[in-house]
Parts: structure tokens; sequence; C-alpha cells
């Protein structure tokens, strides 16, 4: 049996988790290829034309294995921290590739993965229940989830160690550290598809700065910033978006000069946790640039390397002056 | 305390009746209009949903009518209303305005919060009767201006002049504002249901039926998605809306109420939505279905520009179209919407049902069955 699975959304944080449990119940795993014109086409085409960008890039993907896989890969990962949620999107992904490309019903498996109320508990039966598609045996797939959360770990170490989830997919090489840095906040599916974000963290690098993402943050140190907000969101990336940001507001680390927010337009978790960084970030007397950057299927390269030059310029201007407190507009 | 609160449509009548009762003097913002939409989209994220930025706009217009105290209902998503209220106490912190905000929040962030905040909204001093009391009138109430509506939109295309229907039932809203007790209400109840009764009837029966889905805020305020109903209304079209407060807030006090409509609805959505995904995405494609079966004409689904649920929703709303040969049509509100553009599409849509209903009846007539497509 073929399984595909399609290279969009979460995707880049379970690769290698989805890929040695499939494998492990002697499943043959085909990746969609690295996005390209012809894949974010096919994505616009039958996307709805509201929908964000990454799941318009999904379905791309998704298209691209129709006829070459017997089934696709799409668990329903509602939630994958105790008390939170992911996107609506992401929670209504397989009924949304399953009715806009007409596919049959068992054409793709979506079984629930669900840590909100019950934790492990949750994430243990989906995985059983996304097993049993394959195998009968429950000590085998026990085993291939041990197996794929070791695979897992590691892989969350090495992205803890400043490689990018395409070093370890694709084989690239990683760039060599810089002694300047910038926060580089955003979902992974758009700063780690560097067809999508083109290539963002190799512009910022050209321009002399190396980026600190929040798969690099010990997830400890996120989670207390974090405590600073009264209530967090409930969405676990957006959580670990604000997080990343709020360990680096105090002016600590004297290598870090400011942060590149990336959004896709029509992210909703995004459009309202940003404004709360954003907020947070201006109330701070001496804090650091933040700059937020915008992409979806229309974007020009020239206005984001314009952008980003420019905002290099005033990280430079601002650490050497130390003026950066913008006060906030008054009522109207 | 002058506390204020969101408008939903009637939501402002019930909740005119439950304060004073309770002892808290309120200040109702004043009614959408503009104005009111020009301050929130200033004020607001620029990509936020469209009801933040009205909902935001209320609150500065009644800050500057004298409010001190912003009543506002927190979530647990998925749907971003759950952070409204956040997003909303942080741009007002941060112009300066000293008001205090009570957010009542599931009591997941908190149980102590929860019932400081239950213990403000109602008055200080719990006296169970007393609140028992206030709300069963109140609710009664705002169910009430629900059933009004939906006799708004049944009656407007059978009466023969759609302005004194108009009449009969805002003078009724108007009354509501001033019931007392559940007695008075009863009396309201039949002196409206008789005065709707007498209106001349224009005696059409084959009107076209259209049936309007999507999110709860949009789908229901009238002063933002351009009277959608009336629209449909004045062009002769039977219209009934799934979507309602009250079945809104009974969802949102699950799991010990939820009504049967809601149940059919989700059990409906099944083949095509398997789960609930925040807000009304699954109660848009339940509703569509059962209104297909149920033989209405079309469907329109109204909703927030970039609203997460109700894309999904839009997304296998398009399956269903195609299942059940029934047409959709999806309308995005924003403060970019134009009037001009979405009358102009509401009635090719009514065009359109028309002339599928005469097709499908002309064939009838030929074939002497009905034959689907």
């Amino acid at each position: 049996m073929r399984v595909g699975i399609p290279r969009g959304l979460l995707f880049y944080r379970f690769f290698a988790l989805w890929k040695t449990f499939l494998e492990e119940l002697g499943v043959e795993v085909v990746v969609s290829p690295p996005s390209n014109k012809a894949i974010i086409q096919h994505g616009l085409v039958y996307g709805v034309e509201e929908i964000c960008f990454p799941v318009k890039v999904f379905l791309g993907h998704a298209y691209a294995l129709l006829g070459k896989v017997d089934v696709l890969f799409i668990p329903r990962m509602v939630s994958f921290y105790k008390g939170e949620y992911n996107c609506p999107k992401i929670l209504g992904l397989p009924d949304l590739v399953r009715n806009l490309f007409w596919l049959e019903k068992d054409a793709v498996i979506d079984d629930e993965v669900n840590m909100r109320d019950r934790g492990i508990r949750g994430w243990w039966e989906g995985f059983l229940n996304l097993g049993r598609r394959f195998t009968e045996n429950e000590r085998k797939i026990a085993r291939a989830l041990r197996r794929a959360e070791e695979a897992h770990r590691l892989y969350r170490r090495k992205l803890g160690e400043g490689y990018f989830p395409e070093n370890l997919i694709d084989g690239r090489p990683p760039l060599p550290p810089k002694e300047k840095k910038v926060v580089l906040l955003g979902h992974p599916y758009l700063l780690s598809d560097s067809y999508i974000n083109m290539n963002i963290v190799r512009k910022i690098y050209d321009l002399g700065y190396s980026v600190i993402t929040s798969d690099m943050v010990p997830e400890e140190r996120i989670r207390k910033a974090l405590r600073t907000l009264p209530k967090a969101s409930f969405w676990t990336i957006s959580n670990e978006i604000v997080g990343t940001a709020f360990a680096f507001l105090e002016k600590e680390d004297p290598s870090v000069r400011g942060f590149v927010h990336l959004v896709s337009f029509e992210c909703g978790p995004d459009s309202l946790v940003g404004e709360v960084v954003e907020r947070y970030v201006k109330r701070k007397k001496r804090s650091l640039p933040y700059l937020r950057l915008e992409i979806d299927e229309h974007t020009g390269e020239a206005g984001l390397v314009t952008r980003l030059e420019a905002f290099v310029d005033m990280m430079e201007w601002r650490n050497a002056h130390h003026a950066s407190y913008v006060p906030t507009p008054p009522a109207p | 305390m002058r506390a204020t609160f969101p408008h939903l449509l009637h939501l402002d009548i019930a909740l005119g009746i439950l304060y004073p009762t309770l002892g808290i003097e309120i200040v109702p913002p004043p009614p959408i209009t503009q104005k009111t939409i020009e301050i929130g989209v200033k004020l607001a994220p620029q990509n936020a949903c469209f009801p933040l930025k009205v909902t935001l706009g209320n609150f500065i217009e009644a800050i500057e009518q004298g409010a001190d105290t912003i009543f506002m209902v927190g979530g647990v998503g998925p749907c971003r209303f759950g952070y409204y209220g956040q997003i909303q106490r942080l741009i007002i912190e941060d112009l300066g305005y000293k008001v205090r905000f009570v957010l009542l929040d599931h009591p997941r962030y908190g149980v102590r919060p929860f019932f400081e905040a239950l213990k403000t909204m109602a008055g200080g001093r719990l006296s169970l009767p007393k609140i028992v009391q206030a709300v069963r009138l109140s609710w009664s109430v705002l169910r009430f201006t629900e059933e009004l509506e939906g006799k708004r939109r049944a009656l407007r295309c059978q009466v023969e002049d759609p302005k004194s229907l108009d009449r009969v039932i805002d003078g009724a809203l108007e009354a509501l504002r001033r019931v007392k007790s559940l007695e008075e209400l009863e009396i309201l109840k039949e002196q409206t249901a008789e005065k709707l009764s007498s209106l001349p009837r224009n005696g059409r029966t084959d009107f076209l039926r259209v049936g309007i889905v999507g999110e709860v805020y949009i789908a229901q305020e009238t002063r933002v998605n351009f009277n959608v109903e009336r629209l449909l209304g004045d062009l002769g079209v039977y219209v009934h809306n799934s979507v309602s407060t009250v079945e809104y807030i009974l969802h949102t006090l699950r799991p010990f109420t939820r009504s049967k409509e809601k149940l059919e609805a989700w059990k409906l959505a099944q083949p095509y939505l398997k789960r609930f995904v925040g807000g009304e995405g699954i109660d848009s494609v339940g509703s569509a279905i059962r209104y297909a079966q149920e033989g209405f004409d079309g469907v329109v689904h109204l909703y927030p520009f970039t609203c997460m649920p109700e894309i999904v929703a839009k997304g296998i709303l398009q399956a269903v179209s195609r299942d059940f040969d029934l047409p959709i049509l999806h309308l995005a509100i924003d403060e970019h919407s134009g009037e001009a553009g979405l009358v102009t599409r509401v009635e090719a849509f009514v065009d359109v049902l028309e002339r599928r209903k005469w097709e499908k009846k002309r064939r009838l007539e030929h074939d002497g069955a009905l034959s689907r497509r």
C-alpha cells in the first residue's frame, strides 16, 4: 500500500513522526515534491478563494499525490497540546480535501488526534486508530508509535540546534551561524517552505543576520514567557509564536536585534496574536524593532526585499541610538 | 457602575430588561452606524474578523456616552471569537480609557475569575431568586424577539404591504423594552399575533424559499449585512434563518442544553464534515443540507470575510451544493462590502432560482415526473 503525505501545514512539524510511524507499519510512504509553481497553481485552482495561502499550498500538494498513491495520510490533528487547539482549517482539513477533490470516503486517512481534554491518552488513541488502518496488531502499532516518537524527539532536537526542516528532509546544507540575529516569528509551514516564503531565511542571512525560530527556543522558556498574558490564545502554534516573542522582549541577549513576523494574509490566529505581540513590543520603552510581513500568492519578491532591507537599516540605526519607544495613537 | 455590552441584533432589549432588574445601570451602545464601523476599523487589527471591529466600535461609542464598565464574554476556541475580549481590552487600555473590562470567560481559565466576573455581572450580591426571575424574563423576551424576526421573514412575501408588517413588528419590539413581567409579555404576544394575522395578504403561494446559514453575528445583525433578509423578502422570497442567538447561547451552555434542530444539523453534516470546527461551521453545513431536504430553492451563506470556520464550511458547502443540486450564494461581509454590489448579487441569485423553478415545473409538466438533472 502506498500512502501519500502532502508536504504542507503540520507536515513540517511531524515529518519524522509520521514517516517513521507509517514505515514501521510496513507502508510505503510517498511525500509530495518540494513546492513549485505548478503545485501552487493547482492549489489555487481547487482551493476556496478566501482560504489562507498555506492551505491552498497544502491542497496543491495533495493534488500532486492524487493518482500516484492509494490513500492520502491527513490525520486530523485537532490538538497536540493539552487544553489547546489547532486552527479550524486544520481541524477541517481532511474534509476539505475530500470534498474539494471529489474523493471517495476512504481515500483519506483522517483519524482524529486530540490531546485537548484527555492529554496523552488522546494522542495514543488517535495513533492507535490511525495504525488500525494498516494492521490489527495493537502491539505492533504501539511499537511503531514508540519508535516514531523517538524519531520525533531526535528531529525536534536537531531543529533546536538550528537546523531547518528542509536541511533534514531534503538534505540541504545548513547555513553557518552569524553573530547578529533576528527572531523570525511565524507558523512553521511558512518559515520552512522556502519556495512560498521566497527564501526569506537566506535573504535575511545575506543581509547579515541569522535567524532564531520558535523551534530553536526551548519549550519551557516559551511557556514561561507566555505567562505574561492574562489569557494565552487557544491555538498551540500561535502560542509558541507569542511565547517566543515574549522570551526576547527584554533585551537580554545583545546578539538579538529585532523581530520579523511572517504572516500569511487571512491567517485567522495570527491576525489576533500578531496584534498582541506588536502591542507588547511597543509597550516596552526599550524594545526591539518589529516588522510584520504579510505574504500570499500575490506577493512580489521585490517588495519583500525592499521591506527587509529597510528594516535592516532601521535595526542598525536603532541599535546605534537605543531610541525605540513608539507611543500608541490617541483615542479618536 | 455604568455598564455596556456589544450589540447583537435585539440582545440590547433582553439585557435592557435583565440589568436594571439586577440593579445595574446600563449604557447601551448607540445603534450600529457607519461611524461605529469606522471607529472599529480604525482601531482593530487589520485582518481581524468584522464582528470584532463592530463590537469594538460599540464599546468606544458607549464609553463616549459615559459607560465605565464593559461586559464581554470569552470562549475556548478554536474560532477567534473567544479571544476578542483580550484584544479589545488591550486596545482600550492602550487608548488610555479608564474603564473596567469585565470578561466572563470559561471556568477553564480559572474558576475564581469566572465567579468574580459572574458576580459583577449579576450586580454584586448574588440573590438567587431575584436573578432567576430576571434571567427568565429576559430569556423569554429574547426568544420572543427572535420569533418576531422569524415572522417578519416568513410573512414579508405573503402580505400586501410589507411596510405595515414592519410597523407591527417594530412596534412590538419597542413595546418589549417596557415589559415588566412574564404576564405582560404574554399579553403582548397575543396582541402581536392578532395584529399579524389581520394584516391583508396578497394571496401568493408559489413563492421561492431561501434559507440563511452562516456565522452568528453577520447572519443576524441586519445593520451590517445590508439587511439581506429584507432584500430577499422584497423580491418575493420566503426566508428562513437557521442562525439564532438563542441557539447560540444554548450551544455555549452545552452539554446541558442542546436543541433538537442543532443535533439534527450536526448529524446531517457528518458525511461532509466529521467534527466541530469552531463557530457555526458545522451548523452551516448541516442546515444547508436540511434546507435541501426540505425542498428549499436556495441557500444564502453569510459570514465575515476571513472567518475561519465558515471558510471551511464554504469549501464543504461547494460539495453540498453539487450533491444536492442546491444553489448557494456565499456572501462575505466586511468593511469593504458595498451595498450596490451585494444587492446586484442577491437579485441575480433570485433570478437564477426563479429560472430553475420554472424549468423544473416545465419539465414536470412535460415528463410527468420530476427528474433530478
